[in-house]
């Protein structure tokens, strides 16, 4: 049997070729018409809000969401491979899991206890 | 034929069942590239089909019309559209970090035609007038789930470099949000998809249709399919979730300084995003191809071989097209502290429930000799204990801050400046005048009826509540 | 079990491209772009895994790396600023010696180590891969390294309480929604209602004019107050009167091809109308 990944190749081919044809097509075809408060950016007619001082920076709050769904994303991953083989694993494998999704879960609760999900 | 043998032994009791049960055994390189260019002029067609559906729909549940002049029926609205995008300028704006943001839309619409590489559009079909046959599949492996959201978490790149690369504030904010957006839904996304895998023992589409014979996966697993549809849209950055590109507060989002093909892009990945979680919607929790119960009996599963199958399918995808078109009609955006308590606070915890109850519930039925009646009575006895106790817990957090709220409490006035108004935060109303007089006429009728000398005390109470 | 030549090829392919976005991520001075390379190493590296029969791996190696370069990327935005490069200064002395030194010695050793390793044929792929790659795993998993697979759990929860010590504080005043705000601004006897729009005329396009009151005035606060503290608001008098000026010498007149200043949206009337009524 060949490899079943070869197909995927082909797809990403023709894919590229769409994705970068649009983009070239649109930049030969459409007009050139220079005009300075076109390439300004926009924000709905007033002068562009300058940078801010350092480079702008956002809320660590971000920071949090993302540590957690890396936690989860990992929890997730390695429930994939238990559930395909959940038959032949029995019931060892059904604990063993239990207890991996149960010691993920404490500091979820904690979290959500501690307000690490409230938004503001 | 080979495949559906297979099927046939699969889908009695086998446990781990090696491999897919798509044949690709008859496919060469030609055949590769033919399926790999139809994938995409089917995709690009049915974005462009359903940019048509989705204006007509919406116009008619809002009592429009909706386009309905370029074509018959306007069908050639959304090819008018895709013409002028083509031959509009291209601007790149003066802040802009030149090879990123041309890259995002990119990325953007590339990791989006991927993912009908692993839909099965159908069994083996036979090619017309030849004796080849081929799977209506390109491809499929043991971990083509996974790679269906490994290609959308792929995706994302593209909003996000989108939206910082454009040097503008309204773009990066729509960016960031993405970024929360989407790895919050992933995630109850991906939970519910693991009671999907336990059933079904694998992670290949075409294996995962199969084991669908007997009956759709979203019966026996309606709170995963909820939560999958609930997650698909928000993965889509659909209405009611559509914060990364909020009109109302961000213009557009991280698209707004895009113009041109690089905008089409961006909105041709969007409406590709919808076919692809629709299409695995329909793949993991709606039978895939499968004909719908009534028609699948007839005549010996007639309905569930050749070319039969391709229609249920694409009919399936539609309806979940259908059900997004539904729910942008309906509902309205969400604030974005209440999206992420959904996400986190709702959609998480109950796909882990759900995945614990499935997991002991399989197990219980597997391994175990607890009786089965047994088991589903004590969990629904714990789910109604466990829902208790939220109602509980919310009602004692929620009682809290109104105790601080009753300090001043100014007289009412309801003519203040001259014009009726209503009452200021912590002013109550009177009560109502009318209603005492209603309930004082209610009295006196029941002691009319019953004839007490309890009238003339009513009726004062009244006239002293009105006079003012 | 023999390095068949498509594997080969696609090897040669992929591995420069590894290198170059390697050394990109190294010495790329935005923090974006270094993200960027670790994205495409990554993805790169998923692709040799895949063709190294490690299916689960290569692409659990996109899901994963994809979400944890995203927080990569989020956290570039939110400790060094959105559009900031990094700084090449030496916070420690002699910190850059130090690391070229050491930089050298890892080299050496990971070059000798490499030439020296003997490459065995490799054996037993084809029985782990018996019954699909992921159930393979799954067994392993569950036998052999399963005190492992719970050790990643305490793990995890270290990572996550980390994160949580790190960057939550906790709330000590009460929480203001949209309800206290909408509250709070009833009982200050603020405008109850949304603040007008700001004047959007044909001949200036843009939300920094105030919008006219039925009786002509500007309305001040009608602009964003962003844009008045900014300073960037445009007066009235140097722009727009002079047009209504215009306007009403063209209705004087009975042209009313000029007549483009001071339109305004149904809906903006309304609320113009109800601050000159509170303003009364």
């Amino acid at each position: 049997m060949s490899n079943p990944y070869v197909p995927l190749l082909f797809l990403m081919g023709v894919a590229a070729v769409l994705a970068l044809g649009g983009v070239a097509a649109s930049a030969i075809i459409g007009p050139k018409r220079y005009n300075k408060a076109k390439l300004e950016a926009y924000e709905c007619g007033i002068e562009p809000t300058p940078n801010a001082v350092g480079g702008g920076r956002f809320p660590i709050k971000y920071y949090l969401v993302a540590m957690t769904f890396i936690i989860f994303d990992i929890e997730v991953v390695f429930l994939y491979p238990w559930a395909v083989e959940f038959r032949t694993l029995a019931v060892f494998g059904l604990v063993a899991i239990l207890a991996f999704i149960a010691m993920i879960t404490v500091p979820f609760i904690y979290e959500w206890r501690r307000g690490g999900f409230e938004w503001d | 034929m080979g495949a559906l043998a297979l099927a046939a032994t699969v889908a009695t009791e086998t446990p781990a069942v090696p491999g897919i049960a798509a044949d690709f055994s008859n496919d060469n390189i030609w055949v590769y590239l033919v399926k790999a260019v139809l994938i995409i002029v089917f995709l690009l067609t049915s974005v462009l089909m359903a940019l048509w559906f989705e204006r007509r729909l919406v116009a008619r549940m809002q009592v429009r019309i909706g386009p309905n002049v370029h074509g018959p029926l306007g069908l050639l609205q959304a090819v008018a559209d895709a013409m002028k995008l083509l031959m509009k300028e291209d601007i790149t704006v003066k802040m802009a970090d030149k090879v990123v943001y041309i890259l995002a839309p990119m990325i953007s619409v590339f990791s989006s035609l991927l993912i009908y590489a692993v839909i099965p559009f159908g069994p083996e079909v036979r090619i017309p007038f030849t004796d080849f046959t081929t799977p209506a599949q390109l491809t499929d492996f043991p971990v083509a789930v996974l790679y269906i959201l490994a290609c959308a978490a792929l995706g994302v790149y593209g909003i996000v470099l989108g939206g910082w690369s454009s040097g503008s504030t309204y773009p990066l904010l729509g960016g960031v949000r993405s970024t929360a957006q989407i790895i919050s839904y992933e995630l109850a996304m991906g939970l519910s998809l693991v009671s999907v895998f336990l059933l079904a023992g694998s992670m290949s589409t075409s294996e995962i249709v199969n084991q669908q014979e007997r009956f759709w996966y979203a019966l026996p697993l309606l709170p995963a399919f909820i939560l999958y549809v609930i997650s698909m849209i928000g993965e889509t950055n659909r209405l009611p979730f559509d914060l990364p590109e909020a009109e109302g507060e961000l213009v557009s989002g991280y698209m707004t300084e895009y113009s041109s093909m690089k905008f089409a892009w961006f909105f041709l990945a969007e409406y590709i995003n919808m076919l692809n979680v629709s299409a695995v919607a329909t793949t993991l929790f709606f039978g895939g191809w499968r004909a719908p119960w009534p028609l699948s009996a007839i005549n010996d599963g007639m309905f569930n071989q050749g070319w039969w199958p391709i229609l249920w399918f694409l009919a399936k995808v539609w309806f979940f097209m259908f059900i997004f078109v539904w729910v942008r009609g309906t509902l309205l955006r969400f604030r974005y502290d209440q999206f992420m308590k959904l996400g986190w606070k709702i959609l998480i915890p109950v796909a882990l429930t759900w995945l614990v109850i499935v997991a002991i519930y399989q197990g219980v039925v597997e391994f175990g000799e607890i009786d089965r009646q047994f088991f589903i009575y004590a969990s629904l006895a714990l789910f109604v204990i466990a829902i208790l106790g939220l109602v509980v817990s919310s009602f004692a957090t929620k009682a809290e801050p109104e105790v601080a709220k009753k300090t001043e409490a100014e007289p009412f006035d309801a003519f203040a400046g001259g014009f009726p108004v209503p009452p200021l935060p912590g002013q109550q109303l009177p009560p109502s005048p009318r209603a005492a007089r209603r309930a004082a006429a209610a009295a006196t009728a029941a002691t009319a009826v019953l004839e007490v000398e309890a009238e003339p005390d009513t009726t004062t109470k009244t006239e002293g509540t009105s006079g003012d | 079990m023999m390095t068949s030549t498509g594997e080969a090829v696609l090897f040669w392919v992929l591995a420069p491209a590894m290198v170059l976005g390697a050394l990109g991520l190294v010495f790329a001075r935005k923090a974006v772009y270094a993200a960027l390379s670790m994205i495409f190493v990554m993805v790169c590296l998923a692709m040799v895994y895949v063709m190294q029969q490690a299916e689960f791996l290569g692409i659990v190696q996109v899901v994963v790396y994809t979400g944890a370069v995203m927080m990569l990327f989020v956290f570039v935005l939110m400790l060094v600023g959105v559009d900031a490069s990094t700084s090449a200064v030496e916070t420690i002395k002699g910190q850059r010696w130090i690391g070229i030194l050491m930089g050298v010695g890892l080299g050496t050793l990971l070059v000798t180590v490499t030439a020296r390793a003997a490459l065995p044929e490799t054996v037993g792929l084809d029985e782990a891969n018996s019954e699909t790659n992921p159930a393979g795993l799954a067994r392993v998993l569950m036998s052999d390294f399963v005190l492992d697979l719970e050790i990643v759990a305490t793990l995890l929860v270290t990572a996550a309480l980390a994160a949580l010590v790190l960057t939550h504080r906790r709330r000590l005043t009460p929480k203001i929604g949209q309800p206290e705000r909408a509250a709070a601004r009833m009982l200050a006897g603020d405008h109850p209602v949304n603040l007008p729009a700001p004047g959007v005329y044909a001949r200036h396009n843009a939300m920094d004019v105030p919008a006219l009151d039925p009786e002509g005035n500007p309305i001040e606060a009608s602009v964003s107050r962003v844009l008045r503290i900014r300073g960037q608001e445009h007066s009235l008098d140097t722009d727009v009167t002079t047009l209504v000026a215009t306007r009403d010498a063209a209705e004087l007149t009975g042209d009313h091809g000029t007549d483009t200043a001071a339109e305004r949206g149904g809906q903006n009337d309304d609320t113009d109308a109800a601050t000159t009524e509170g303003e009364a």
